[in-house]
Parts: structure tokens; sequence; C-alpha cells
């Protein structure tokens, strides 16, 4: 009659018979692996930093509409700036008009910190 | 990278530099784990081209699904061991609708299949036992392999066959039952003495 051990050996004799995987196998698997491996990611290089000219012609401030504001705006600073047309000038006298006040009247000037040549006479 | 220095990496760990493009994890995986599939589906099937070709879609199953793996979910080789015994019970699905006989109908407790006599005669323990599960219904065979030759757990073989833990005890406690009546009174064939010695010794 076989009892548990009796089998038990049996079953340690089979697993010791290992299946020995023909070369043929371990081919046709290698072949499946590689085809269906997904590929590493590449790395790319970082990208180089944007010159300040190919910033403003590539689009990096806005695109073209917004460099001609900006072109129109620094020649309109300029010819204010030398040209000094009156409704500026005007407007210039307007906001300095502390300046002007100062300049035409005069303001009192009220000494807030006494000398000290009261003090200092010998006597 | 040397398969050396890959032995003591993880299935998983393995898994994942295969994923990552790795070709020496690929080739490690496909020898670790494929001469297991391959012995496992033979023992199932007994047929070794089949066997083949079931260890082959097997492993192709694992590459395709690396990408997507969640680590920590499953074990590999359990995972792999689930593929390949679906595939061998399709294969042996095919196998009763070709035959008119099926495995499903052959009895738990058979008087002795001619295989097993065969093999006894020529002295191959070997042999007689692959016969004797040969001869066991289909999920008391795949239960008996994985627990007593494949080596797996309780769970783990709960996990391959999608059953209860319960369920995988009550098959391989039926199926080792079923192995003592196939082989019994051919102890002494088989190198057992009856006073319990082992004749080999």
């Amino acid at each position: 009659m076989m009892r548990d051990s009796d089998l038990d050996d049996l079953f340690a004799d089979l697993r010791v018979v290992r299946a020995e995987a023909p070369a043929s196998l371990l081919m046709r698997v290698l072949e499946d692996a590689e085809l269906h491996q997904p590929q590493p990611v590449a790395l790319r290089a970082a990208p180089a930093p944007r010159r300040l000219w190919s910033l403003l012609a590539g689009g990096g401030l806005g695109g073209g509409g917004v460099l001609a504001g900006l072109a129109t705006a620094t020649l309109a600073g300029f010819w204010i700036g030398f040209a000094q047309p009156l409704p500026v000038t005007t407007l210039t006298a307007a906001l300095w008009q502390q300046e002007t006040l100062a300049d035409d009247e005069g303001l009192d000037l009220v000494e807030l910190i006494p000398t000290l040549d009261t003090y200092l006479p010998e006597g | 990278m040397p398969l050396d220095a890959l032995s003591d990496v993880s299935d998983e760990a393995l898994l994942v530099l295969y994923a990552n493009g790795d070709r020496a994890a690929a080739r490690a995986l496909t020898i670790r784990l494929t001469p297991r599939m391959l012995a496992f589906a033979g023992r199932i099937l007994g047929d070794r081209a089949e066997a083949e070709d079931v260890a082959q879609e097997a492993m192709l199953r694992l590459w395709r699904v690396a990408p997507d793996w969640r680590q920590g979910e499953a074990q590999v080789a359990t995972w792999l061991y689930r593929v390949a015994s679906n595939l061998c019970t399709d294969r042996l699905r095919r196998r009763k609708r070709q035959a008119a006989t099926t495995l499903e109908d052959a009895p738990d407790l058979p008087d002795g299949a001619p295989g097993v006599v065969a093999a006894l005669i020529a002295g191959d323990r070997i042999r007689a036992l692959e016969a004797a599960l040969a001869a066991l219904p289909e999920r008391q065979r795949q239960a008996v392999v994985l627990r007593h030759i494949e080596g797996l757990g309780n769970p783990e073989i709960a996990a391959v066959m999608d059953i209860g833990v319960e369920a995988v005890e009550s098959l391989t406690a039926r199926g080792k039952r079923a192995l003592t009546a196939l082989l019994a009174g051919q102890r002494a064939e088989l190198g057992y003495e009856d006073d319990g010695h082992d004749a080999r010794q």
C-alpha cells in the first residue's frame, strides 16, 4: 500500500527532473521579447538659451504685432523727448506746478533747527 | 549587464527593467521562467510540442503586459502560471471536443491506467508518476502539480486556478488519494519494500 511519505518521495524525484528548455524554444521566446520590448525613452538635449533677436523674431514676446507696438512706442518716446512739443511742455508745467510756484513767488523759509549761537556766548 | 549580476534580482524588478528597454533582463527572465512554464505545461498536457507552444505563448503575454505591469499586485511567476494554466485548459478542452472521451468524465479513482502499468514494468518511477498524474482529472492534476512539484503555496495556487484556498486543499487531497490508489499494489515495483523501508537504500 502506498503511503503519503512514498508519494512525497516520488514528488521529490519528479521535482529534480526539471525540463530543460531546448535552445530553439529559448531563441523563439527571446525573439518575441525583443519584438515587443518597449524602446527606451531617448534623452534630448536641453534647448539652447534663446538670444534677444531670435526671441523677438521667433515670437517670444507675443508676435509681430507686439513687436511693432514696442517699436512705435520707442520712437514716439524719443521724438517727444527731443522735440518737446507745446502740449507736452504745458502738461509738464502743470505737473511741476510746485517748482513753478517756488520759482515765481518763493516760499517762506522756516528755520526748524535754531542755531546754537544763542547758547554759546561767554559771560 | 552580465546575467550573473541579475541572478539575485526579483522577477518583478527584471520585468520593470525589461519594460525600460533592458535586453539583459529579457534574457534573464527567459532563462529563469521558460523552463518552469515548459515543465508545468508538459505535466498538464503530456505533450512536449504543445507544452513548448504554451510556454512560448505565456512568455509572449508576459512581454506584452510588461509596460502596464502594476508592481506589488501579483507575483510574476504566479501570473505566468495562471496564463499557462488557462492556455493548457483551452488546449485540453479542444482535445475534448475532438475526442469522444473526456478527461472530466474519467473516474476520480481509476483502477489503473495502462500507462502506469507500462511504466512500472519498465521500472521507471518518474514515468510511473507522470502516467498516474496524467490519469487524474484536469483540475486535480493542476492542483497537485502546482503544490507538490512546482512548490507553490495554497494561496498562490488559489490565485492561479481562480478558486478558494479550501477548494485548493480539497483538490490536492483528492488528487493525492487518487494517485495513491493508482499506484496501489505497485509499491515493490516502485522500489519500496512492504515493511516500509526504502528498497533503494
